[in-house]
C-alpha cells in the first residue's frame, strides 16, 4: 500500500481568532467583576441579656477599669479619661490609654487579665470611630516587630446608653 | 518597463506575545477576584484600627447590620443614621421589628438565636448611642454575640 505523503510540508495553522475572542471575553468579565475590598476585622463583644454579670464573691476583687469618653456638641472627642485621670483629647490620647492599661495589668498575658473587664462609657452623640479606637487601645497593641497582636484585656462592656431628653 | 506584481500575501501578525500577556492578565484577575458573598455595604465608612485583624475562624452563623448615612458626592451626610437592611433604609431606632423578625427566622430554622453573631458595621461618624441602642434591641430580640467591625490599618 502506498502511503500518500503530504504534498508539501505545510505548517498546520490553528485558528487563533475564536480563541482570542473568548479570552478577551473572559478578561473583560474578570475585570468588571473585580471589587477591591479592604481587609476588615472585628472586635468580639459578648453581651448576654439580663443583669450585668455579678462579680463572683470567691474571686479576688479586681479594680474595675472605667474608660469615659466625653463628646463635644458635634460628636468629636472632648475628653478621654481612665478612672479619674484625664488623658486629654488629642491624637495621642489613645496611646496614653493603651499605656495606662498596660500599667494596670502588669504584663500582657497575665492570668488575672482573664477576669478583668473594661467598661466603656461614652456620650450619646460621640462619633463611633472614637469608641472603636478606645476598644482597640484596651484590647491590646500590635507588636511592631513581629506584627502580632499583644492582648491586654479581652472583655469589654459598654455602659448603658443614656438617651438625651428630647 | 515591466512592473512586477507582488503576490497577494496576507501579512501575518505574531500572536504569541499578545496571548501570553492576555493569559497573564486573566490569571491575575481570576486570582484576585473573590466571589464570596459579602453583606458589606459600600456606603458605610468603617472606622480604622490597627487591631482589626480578619477573623481566623469563620463564624458559623452571622448576621451583618450595616449602619451608615446617605452621603452626597462630597461625602456630606444627607440623612440621619440608617440601617441598610436588604434594599431598605430604616432609621436605627425603628429597626426592632426587623430584628424580631430575623430572630423568628432563625428559630424556625432550628437555630438558637444566641449562637448567631451580630456583626455591626457602623460608620465612623454614627453617634455611639445609636450603636448601643441597636445592640440593646438585638439583645432584646435574643442575640448575645456581637462583633464591631473596623478596617485594618495597613502601613
Amino acid at each position: 500500500m502506498k502511503i500518500r505523503k503530504r504534498s508539501n510540508n505545510e505548517k498546520i495553522e490553528a485558528q487563533m481568532a475564536p480563541m482570542i475572542d473568548v479570552v478577551f471575553q473572559l478578561l473583560i468579565f474578570f475585570m468588571l467583576t473585580l471589587k477591591i475590598i479592604e481587609p476588615e476585622g472585628d472586635f468580639n463583644i459578648n453581651m448576654p441579656i439580663g443583669a450585668p454579670s455579678q462579680a463572683n464573691p470567691d474571686q479576688p476583687l479586681l479594680p474595675d477599669i472605667k474608660v469615659r469618653l466625653r463628646a463635644n456638641e458635634d460628636g468629636t472627642l472632648q475628653q478621654l479619661s481612665l478612672g479619674r485621670s484625664n488623658l486629654g483629647s488629642d491624637a495621642r490620647a489613645f496611646d496614653r490609654l493603651n499605656m495606662e492599661i498596660l500599667k494596670m495589668i502588669g504584663r500582657p498575658g497575665n492570668p488575672l487579665t482573664k477576669d478583668m473587664e473594661v467598661e466603656i462609657e461614652a456620650d450619646y452623640n460621640l462619633h463611633y470611630g472614637n469608641v472603636i479606637q478606645a476598644v482597640g487601645a484596651c484590647t491590646g497593641r500590635l507588636d511592631s516587630r513581629s506584627k502580632k497582636i499583644v492582648r491586654y484585656v479581652e472583655k469589654i462592656k459598654f455602659a448603658p446608653p443614656k438617651r438625651p431628653a428630647g | 518597463m515591466k512592473i512586477e506584481r507582488k503576490k497577494a500575501e496576507v501579512a501575518e501578525v505574531d500572536m504569541t506575545p499578545m496571548i501570553d500577556i492576555v493569559f497573564q492578565l486573566i490569571a491575575f484577575f481570576m486570582v484576585i477576584t473573590n466571589f464570596e458573598q459579602t453583606q458589606a455595604d459600600e456606603r458605610v465608612k468603617l472606622p480604622k484600627d490597627q487591631l482589626a485583624k480578619p477573623a481566623e475562624v469563620k463564624r458559623e452563623e452571622e448576621m451583618t447590620l450595616n449602619v451608615g448615612f446617605i452621603r452626597n458626592l462630597e461625602g456630606e451626610k444627607q440623612s440621619d443614621a440608617l440601617v441598610f437592611y436588604a434594599s431598605e433604609e430604616i432609621p436605627v431606632l425603628q429597626f426592632k421589628d426587623k430584628l424580631l423578625q430575623e430572630a423568628r427566622i432563625y428559630k424556625q430554622k432550628g437555630q438558637p438565636v444566641g449562637d448567631v453573631s451580630v456583626i455591626i458595621r457602623a460608620d465612623a461618624e454614627v453617634p455611639t448611642g445609636l450603636v448601643q441602642e441597636l445592640m440593646k434591641m438585638s439583645q432584646e430580640a435574643g442575640f448575645t454575640k456581637f462583633a464591631l467591625s473596623a478596617t485594618q490599618i495597613t502601613d
